[in-house]
């Protein structure tokens, strides 16, 4: 079972994982929507971590995903916080209507 | 004890009353200002006679003082060092001298009149003028000597303008600095190319160089010494520079005969004389220094004649007889040059004081229409005054007439028959213009206004004795110098002067012809005849006949009156020449150059960020989501540099 | 055998991401996600890492978007409406995005990862990576529980009401 997956589709996977991520990111107008694709594009990082890890054969790779998925955690839930005070104020969670910093 | 005193002391002394009237006079008071500024000139002459006694009795050696290393930049060195001869010892003798008397005039004069701040602020800059004077004379290279020309160039523009808030003193001191200026710019000029010929600006190693080997210098010295005359003409007032000195009449009168008669305007005198050895090397140069002096002369003279204030015609009289001393020395008559520079030093300096006296006691009048009849109001001024006109008239025993005579007599020996004539009648012109003004002054009814005439008083003791001094000097002074025909050794002047004149290697100098003694005596008689002949017709026209004449001769010719009123309108001249355009230049490069080329730049420097700035504001959207995909280009735009790179 | 799996495991993944991100409704959205979620902890399995494997599903599938799914029952959120915006932001992200999909392949393929694994076969073991954690990685792991109280407190915080004053 170990040992036979070649990088190269584990990159292949993450790298498109990522593009993905980033599209939503971009197109997307709600902020939940793109939060999630937030979390996704940090999902493709950790893939493509776990796929060194193991084909570096050392176990550093999954100490830092563990720390990522623990930091993605409290993140999510700042996150999700100032999501809430955003909505209660502005009554709406479309991201091109909060600009205040306009010139 | 004598020779202990060193001779940097003769200077130090009015620095330090400089120094402490500067600072402190203003705070206690103007009896302590009369003692440190009277007490420093004072003490500076008795420590010169200490020194200059035993050098005149004695041995005439020069005798150089190194006091310290000043600079040195490659190859040029100079350092601060003093030299003592016969030039520097008569200069010093009487600069110390009738400075000291002119100081305890100033105490007289100027005591009622001023704050105590003006009254130290006079004495401080009176202190710092004999300072720098003693510095020049005292030179033992050009360097040093240009500091103390510049020192008393600017000391003279303070003091004229010491009313600085009268706008034509602060005007005139401003003209007498920068028509100075341009002289100095010839004296640089002279100093550089004597740097370049000889390596050096020490006088010996200069004058011994260049006597040495004059075929070598010959060349290029009449240049040099041109260009140092540039320097003569600017500081002693000769044509066409001189226009700064009837000006300079706005400063107070005592200021007027110390720097404006007696030793100031000498300095240039003195620099020719100085550097006899290079002219004599060059006898274009000398030429020019012979036709400048005589042109001066006259044309001086012919002003003054139709002047009415009573200090411009004596400031006319000063260009006038410095035209002589330059005569003399363009001639080759250098000791004759040097010995009219102590008489009028004498005389002027006694007219200029008895002038300041009639000014005070009538209350600041100058104009000489509204005076007359004061010779029995102002005896002792009268009577001095009279005596130093008769000497600057050249009348005999008095001491104008040996040292005019000497330069009439020399000028005529060295064949110049032309510039001799034009010299003769100036003399009578002298007696005739000065005696106009001793007539107009004294002589007759008063012409002034019933206030005036309440005011009429003789002078204080403090004015009338250096008056009494100066006029006994101008009366005897003339002796030490006795012509040939009085006797072979009695010219003991020319004896002690001579060892100046460095013999020069070549034969290139004409020997000094000599005049039979009957020729001495017919050129004696013709000049003391022009003389009288300008005193009786003055004392006819202004004292007889009460000034018809000449005022119907004015009526005839109003053209020909007016141009001498006016001063033939130089000033209005060197206005439209020089003035007009350097202010057109002036106003042009304000208003183009900084306005609009230097500021518009910058302005237009402000402009651009502005303009760039505005364009950017259309960044900031406030739009976090184009936030994002500014980061993302970047990110897409790092990748590619890296992947380039790599 | 096993990078069938993975592959699979990978699509599925990578599907459901895409269904996510092109869904308006976000309830939907979160659960398309979650679904890939668990593909993705397939595919760490594959990789021999079942513990971080373990660690997606509960934690990130089983927290974190459940707290989303929350927070969007909270507040009621409703679709996405079409926006008038400028074009330029949809087709310059457009634009770039395939740009930088064509730079990771073009250096996928340039430097020609496919080779297989080549150092020595990994064990799914959790000890070892136990062992790890609470030695070299001490330090991190305590500063990761202050981070977590950090983000207590302020989650906490921000969301709640203004007291009025």
């Amino acid at each position: 079972m170990i040992g036979s997956i070649p990088l190269g589709d584990v990159l292949l996977a993450s790298g498109a994982l990522f593009t993905i991520g980033l599209a939503g990111a971009l197109l997307r107008r709600s902020a939940i929507s793109i939060f999630l694709s937030t979390e996704v594009m940090m999902n493709a990082a950790n893939l493509a971590l776990i796929g060194y890890g193991s084909a570096m054969g050392s176990r550093e790779g999954q100490i830092i995903v563990f720390f990522i998925i623990a930091i993605a955690a409290a993140e999510a839930s700042v996150g999700l916080a100032i999501f809430v005070a955003l909505f209660r104020h502005k009554e709406t969670i479309d991201v091109n209507k909060i600009n205040l910093l306009k010139w | 004890m004598s020779a202990s005193i060193p001779l940097w002391l003769v200077p130090a002394l009015p620095l330090a009353g400089f120094l402490v009237n500067g600072f402190l006079g203003k705070r206690l008071g103007k009896s302590f200002v009369s003692a440190v500024g009277v007490g420093a000139v004072g003490l500076a002459t008795a420590a010169a006679y200490a020194r200059l006694v035993p050098f005149f009795a004695g041995d005439h050696s020069a005798v150089v003082e190194r006091i310290a290393p000043w600079f040195s930049a490659g190859g040029f060195s100079a350092e601060i060092a003093m030299r003592l001869d016969p030039l520097s010892a008569l200069m010093t003798s009487f600069v110390t001298f009738v400075g000291f008397w002119i100081h305890v005039y100033s105490v007289g004069y100027m005591r009622h009149d001023e704050t105590e701040a003006g009254y130290a602020r006079y004495f401080a800059y009176l202190n710092l003028f004999m300072f720098a004077m003693l510095i020049l004379v005292l030179a033992q290279n050009f360097v040093l000597m240009f500091v103390g020309w510049e020192g008393v160039g600017l000391c003279s523009y303070l003091l004229i303008g010491y009313y600085y808030e009268r706008q034509y003193a602060a005007d005139a001191g401003k003209k007498a600095f920068v028509v100075n200026r341009i002289g100095d710019f010839g004296f640089l000029l002279g100093m550089f190319g004597l740097f370049s010929l000889f390596s050096s600006l020490d006088f010996d190693r200069v004058f011994t160089a260049a006597a040495a080997d004059p075929g070598k210098y010959a060349p290029y010295l009449t240049l040099v010494c041109l260009c140092l005359f540039l320097g003569a003409v600017g500081k002693s007032a000769q044509v066409p520079l001189f226009v700064w000195l009837p000006d300079a009449m706005a400063g107070p009168t005592p200021v007027s005969a110390l720097i404006h008669a007696a030793t100031m305007v000498t300095a240039g005198v003195y620099m020719v004389a100085r550097c006899n050895v290079l002219f004599r090397l060059a006898p274009e140069a000398m030429a020019a220094v012979a036709v400048v002096g005589a042109v001066t002369a006259i044309f001086a003279g012919i002003i003054a004649v139709a002047q009415n204030d009573i200090k411009k015609v004596l400031a006319y009289s000063t260009v006038s007889q410095l035209g002589y001393m330059f005569l003399a020395c363009g001639v080759g008559a250098y000791v004759a040059g040097m010995f009219h520079v102590l008489t009028h030093a004498f005389f002027k300096a006694c007219l200029f004081l008895g002038s300041g006296s009639v000014i005070h006691a009538m209350g600041g009048e100058q104009d000489m229409r509204r005076m007359g009849g004061l010779r029995s109001k102002l005896p002792i001024t009268y009577w001095t005054f009279l005596i130093a006109t008769l000497a600057i008239a050249g009348i005999p025993p008095l001491a104008g007439f040996f040292s005019k005579d000497a330069i009439l007599g020399s000028v005529f020996e060295h064949g110049q028959y032309v510039l001799w004539g034009l010299a003769l009648f100036t003399a009578g012109l002298t007696a005739f213009y000065m005696f106009r003004l001793v007539s107009l002054t004294f002589e007759g009814s008063f012409r002034g206004t019933p206030e005036q005439e309440h005011h009429l008083h003789e002078s204080p003791p403090s004015m009338t004795a250096p008056l009494v001094v100066l006029a006994i000097l101008s009366f005897v002074g003339g002796w030490i110098g006795l012509p040939r025909v009085f006797g072979e050794n009695l010219d003991r002047f020319t004896a002690f002067l001579s060892p100046i004149l460095l013999p020069l290697a070549s034969a290139a100098e004409r020997a000094e012809p000599g005049l039979s003694h009957g020729a001495e005596w017919l050129l004696m008689g013709v000049s003391v005849a022009a003389a009288v002949a300008g005193l009786l017709l003055a004392r006819s026209w202004y004292v007889r006949g009460q000034g018809r004449v000449p005022d119907r001769i004015a009526a005839s010719f109003p053209a020909a009156y007016a141009l001498l009123a006016e001063k033939f309108r130089v000033d209005e001249l060197y206005g439209l020449l020089f003035v007009r355009p350097f202010d057109w230049l002036a106003r042009m490069l304000w208003k183009v150059v900084d306005v609009l080329v230097i500021d518009g730049i910058l302005n237009a420097g402000a402009f651009l960020v502005e303009l760039v700035g505005d364009l950017l504001r259309f960044l900031q959207t406030g739009n976090v989501r184009n936030y994002a995909l500014s980061l993302f280009l970047g990110l897409i735009a790092l990748m590619l540099f890296v992947i380039g790179a790599v | 055998m096993e990078r069938l799996v993975f592959d699979a495991a990978a699509a599925l993944t990578i599907l459901f991401a895409g269904l996510m991100v092109m869904h308006p409704h976000p309830v939907k959205s979160v659960l398309a996600l979650v679904v890939s979620f668990f593909g993705l902890a397939v595919c760490y399995v594959m990789l021999s890492a079942p513990f971080i494997a373990a660690i997606q599903v509960i934690v990130y599938a089983g927290a974190i978007l459940v707290l989303f799914l929350f927070v969007l029952m909270l507040l009621n959120v409703g679709e996405e409406t079409r926006g008038r915006e400028r074009p330029i932001q949809r087709w310059l992200s457009a634009a770039a995005l395939l740009v930088f999909a064509g730079l990771l392949l073009g250096l996928l393929r340039a430097h020609g990862a496919s080779a297989p694994l080549s150092f020595g076969p990994l064990s799914g073991d959790v000890a070892p990576l136990a062992r790890l954690l609470f030695s070299r990685y001490l330090l991190p792991f305590e500063a990761l529980s202050v981070l977590l109280l950090a983000a207590l407190v302020g989650a906490f915080v921000l969301a709640q009401r203004e007291k009025g004053a």
